[in-house]
């Protein structure tokens, strides 16, 4: 949907005199108003401010505007503020830009820069709303404590079904949030349920490992401490000795369940409770108050460096170890029974579901990868989540937030309906060959194949984004060979655009890393800034082939492209897909003689400085390499 | 589906260097799908020759066209306002397409960008494979659904020759892929179906004949009366 009659509003702010000390902002305005389309333009010192809103507010009206591009800073609080502004007046936050002129220091650059955003804006296609039905309930695998607690923490807002993926298994899932089909199979019977959210609450296994005490085997006299909590005997009168700190010793699973079960003997009677640790972890809500009240009830608490042996017999065990504080050779503890700590690995249904839905796992074999953009509750698929121990062993407060997160993340589709900016990649169906190269590009599930008269071409059928699952990476559209993809707010136009009369360097740089390095790169090196433009993409998967030769043939030196660090792509392989057309860009080069002019920089949002070293790499590239010489004069 | 894979760009250049204006020429159908000749090749390419000519001190001008297939007249007719245009045109299309495109505009020379390699399965994201090398006799049905012709190198018709071994071809060499031995293949599968008693079954000679163009196909039940 494009507006006809777009009518944009223009405000130079000088944010308190910030902009002028620079650039003279009224010859900026006399230099836009006689190239430029727009329908208002106007000076102001501080556009944020109360008084200036409301007059903003009166000019939306009184001009019609439904556009609007505030010319100063790009400071969060303010572009909030204006969006807010805006949604009020009936402007849609996708039809406001924001333009920091702060780091521009003469009238042209700020005239380009200003023209390059209105061009964006005139291209710009309309974002709409759209409300979505979706099924309210909510399936929670899993049956342990963890998935019992989220299960029941959703019910209050929604219907819940629990299953433990043994009696009942998940054997297959489509469609998209919101209307998930499930296929379930419970005594050689499969069936089909609808659930807007999946909540993966699996749980941790516990798995003794001999070899982490000396080969010792487990027996009637030396239990693990699952064997032991789970028979939950009667120890009344006998002497237990608890062994942490050999297994599990990265999480705080067992320091917790030992401290409850030590506090437990003691209530029941015990007559001596040992907990024999190397360091004893107790950074959890609640676990110093615990370890405090053991001691108080009169647990001994006994630490061990290094060596240690373990002798079972039939009436009790013993462990002999070093004391590290006193000078004595070895200490031996005899107990009635010896409880050995034991390490937590992912239930055997972690790999098979993963497969099953399609989602990641990381090290250990736990879900999710390691990777600083994902939110400890998130899979790679928009509402299936992870909640506890499923995603590596977490305990006490940490669940409890996880459940918390769970709770508001499925509450969206409680009401049965849900409202989505409209923002999914569109398919120009004329132009989709249906190859699939999107379906199976899109790190999310989020493309399906859709038949139906309207889909103009000779298959009656194209792809189509769901706008519940699509998380906008614009990946589809970097891949699809038939240019049939576009990703609203950055569409093909709109980012080429930005390249018509590139810079010297032309950095495209993706929103998660290199774009906020470039902003603070700025502050430490303006004057590096200077021969440099930054074109913003959601993701460095977005990054076309033809957007790097295109700067190029515009004439850019030297294109750059700054991606997430190697396994830290927000949307699982952007960076990966984004190398991969580096190298197949910069053979294109080779092949014609254009010589190395396109730089690959992994680079995390706080990284400026290594921002700035690339930068200044690439100069000294160019420079030896020569001005590009296939820059095509039109 | 047609697999075609990008002509080396020097070659190109060399067809289109005595030309100032040229069309390149995409298609929509197998060339799109296999990722060598759709929409997005075209503009890589083209820009990719804009440079290098610029390079070179001799700019040329390109037009960027793609249409639904170059194998059918109707599609290709719509080619006819830039072909007046343009000196010559470079298709992206399969052998099929540069050839029937090039039928429908004689007076404009026509050059191939893509090679076309194979009636090929697309196994991933940039990966094919071939199954069908079009020999107008199909013994799929004998070989438990694989084909002899396309799989084994030597494309016998009776079981594997004495280069097989652990279920490879000894046409396999370090630089390429191993490649599977096709009798391997058909033997695992007839034995999964319980029809290794197909085995026995001797072939026959195969008619190559059917194999050889210029092939022609019409069917009289559809063809069109238009006098």
């Amino acid at each position: 949907m494009t507006i006809t009659n777009i009518r944009i509003g223009i405000y130079l702010c000088d944010c308190d005199g910030k902009v002028s000390k620079n650039v003279d902002l009224s010859k900026v305005k006399t230099a836009i108003q006689s190239q430029a389309e727009f329908e208002y333009i106007r000076e102001a010192d501080v556009v944020c401010g109360t008084a200036e809103q409301e007059k903003v507010a009166a000019e939306i009206d009184k001009y019609s505007l439904n556009r609007l591009l505030i010319v100063g800073c790009n400071d969060p609080f303010i572009t909030r503020k204006f969006v807010q502004l805006a949604e009020e007046k009936g402007i849609n936050r996708y039809s406001v830009e924001f333009l920091d002129l702060s780091a521009v220091n003469s009238v042209e650059a700020a005239v380009s820069a200003i023209n390059s955003r209105l061009g964006k804006l005139h291209l710009r296609e309309q974002i709409g709303y759209e409300e979505l039905a979706v099924t309210p309930d909510v399936l929670v695998i899993g049956s342990g404590s963890e998935a019992a607690a989220v299960a029941k923490a959703i019910s209050k807002n929604q219907p819940v079904v629990r299953i433990d993926h043994e009696t009942k298994k998940v054997v297959g899932v489509d469609g998209f949030p919101g209307n998930f089909t499930v296929r379930l199979l419970e005594n050689g019977k499969t069936s089909k349920h609808s659930f807007g959210a999946i909540v993966l609450a699996l749980g941790a296994q516990p798995q003794y490992d001999a070899a982490k005490y000396g080969g010792v085997n487990l027996d009637e006299r030396t239990l693990s401490l699952s064997q032991f909590i789970n028979a939950d005997k009667n120890y009344a009168g006998k002497k237990i000795s608890f062994v942490l700190g050999k297994a599990d010793a990265d999480s705080l699973l067992s320091f917790a369940a030992v401290l409850k079960s030590s506090l437990d003997l003691k209530g029941k009677g015990a007559s001596e409770v040992d907990v024999i640790y190397d360091d004893m972890k107790v950074c959890a809500d609640g676990l110093e108050q615990e370890y405090e009240l053991a001691r108080k009830k009169g647990v001994n608490f006994l630490k061990y460096d290094g060596e240690f042996q373990i002798n079972s017999a039939s009436d009790g065990a013993t462990f002999q170890y070093r004391e590290p504080f006193l000078p004595i050779e070895a200490t031996r503890v005899a107990a009635d029974y010896l409880v050995l700590a034991e390490d937590f690995v992912p239930v055997a249904a972690t790999q098979e579901l993963a497969e099953i839905l399609d989602i990641r796992t990381g090290p250990g074999g736990w879900f999710q990868k390691d990777n600083v953009h994902f939110l400890p509750i998130k899979s790679n698929r928009a509402y299936i989540l992870f909640v506890g121990s499923c995603h590596g062993p977490i305990h006490g407060t940490d669940l409890y937030n996880e459940i918390e997160a769970v709770v508001a993340e499925v509450s969206a589709f409680a009401k049965g309906k849900a409202q989505v900016p409209s923002l999914q990649p569109r398919v120009e169906a004329k132009k989709c060959a249906v190859c699939l190269t999107c379906y199976r590009c899109c790190p999310h599930h989020a493309i399906e194949i859709v038949h139906g008269d309207e889909y103009d071409n000779m298959y009656n059928s194209a792809a189509r984004m769901n706008p519940l699952a699509c998380q906008r990476c614009g990946i589809c559209a970097g891949e699809c060979p038939g240019k049939a993809i576009q990703l609203p707010l950055y569409s093909d136009q709109e980012v080429l655009f930005e390249v018509k009369q590139p810079a010297k360097i032309v950095a495209y740089a993706c929103e998660n890393s290199g774009f906020l390095a470039s902003e603070f790169a700025k502050t430490l090196d303006p004057q590096l800034q200077k021969a440099l433009q930054i074109v913003e993409v959601p993701c460095s998967g977005k990054i076309d082939v033809i957007y790097l030769l295109k700067a190029l043939e515009n004439g850019a030196d030297g294109v750059m492209l700054l991606v997430c660090h190697k396994e830290n792509c927000k949307y699982v392989w952007g960076n990966n897909r984004a190398e991969q057309r580096k190298e197949r860009a910069q053979a294109l080069l080779n092949q014609v003689g254009l010589g190395d002019r396109i730089e690959f920089v992994h680079v995390a949002a706080n990284q400026g400085n290594q921002f700035n070293a690339a930068v200044k790499e690439m100069a000294e590239k160019i420079r030896q390499s020569g001005t590009n010489p296939g820059k095509v004069v039109k | 589906m047609i697999v075609a894979e990008g002509k080396p760009v020097e070659k190109i250049l060399e067809m289109v260097a005595p030309f100032k204006k040229v069309l390149i020429a995409g298609c929509r159908g197998c060339v799109t799908v296999c990722l060598t000749g759709g929409e997005k090749e075209v503009g890589i390419l083209a820009s990719q020759i804009r440079m290098a000519r610029s390079k070179d001190g001799n700019p040329i001008e390109i037009l960027e066209q793609t249409e639904e297939r170059q194998c059918d007249a109707e599609y290709n007719a719509k080619f006819l306002e830039n072909v007046e245009q343009v000196d010559a045109i470079v298709s992206l299309a399969c052998g099929i397409g540069i050839q029937y495109l090039g039928e429908k505009y004689p007076a404009t020379p026509i050059f191939p960008g893509v090679n076309t390699l194979m009636l090929g399965a697309n196994i991933d994201v940039g990966k094919w494979e071939e199954r069908c090398m079009a020999c107008g006799d199909c013994v799929l049905d004998k070989t438990g659904g694989i084909c002899p012709i396309t799989r084994c190198s030597k494309s016998l018709l009776n079981g594997p020759c004495g280069g097989s071994q652990y279920g490879k071809c000894e046409v396999s060499t370090p630089a390429k892929e191993d490649i599977p031995c096709g009798w391997q293949l058909i033997y695992d599968r007839l034995s999964a179906l319980g029809q290794l008693d197909k085995m026995k079954e001797i072939i026959p000679s195969k008619n190559w004949l059917r194999a050889k163009g210029p092939r022609t196909y019409v069917r009289e039940d559809l063809t069109l009366d238009r006098s």
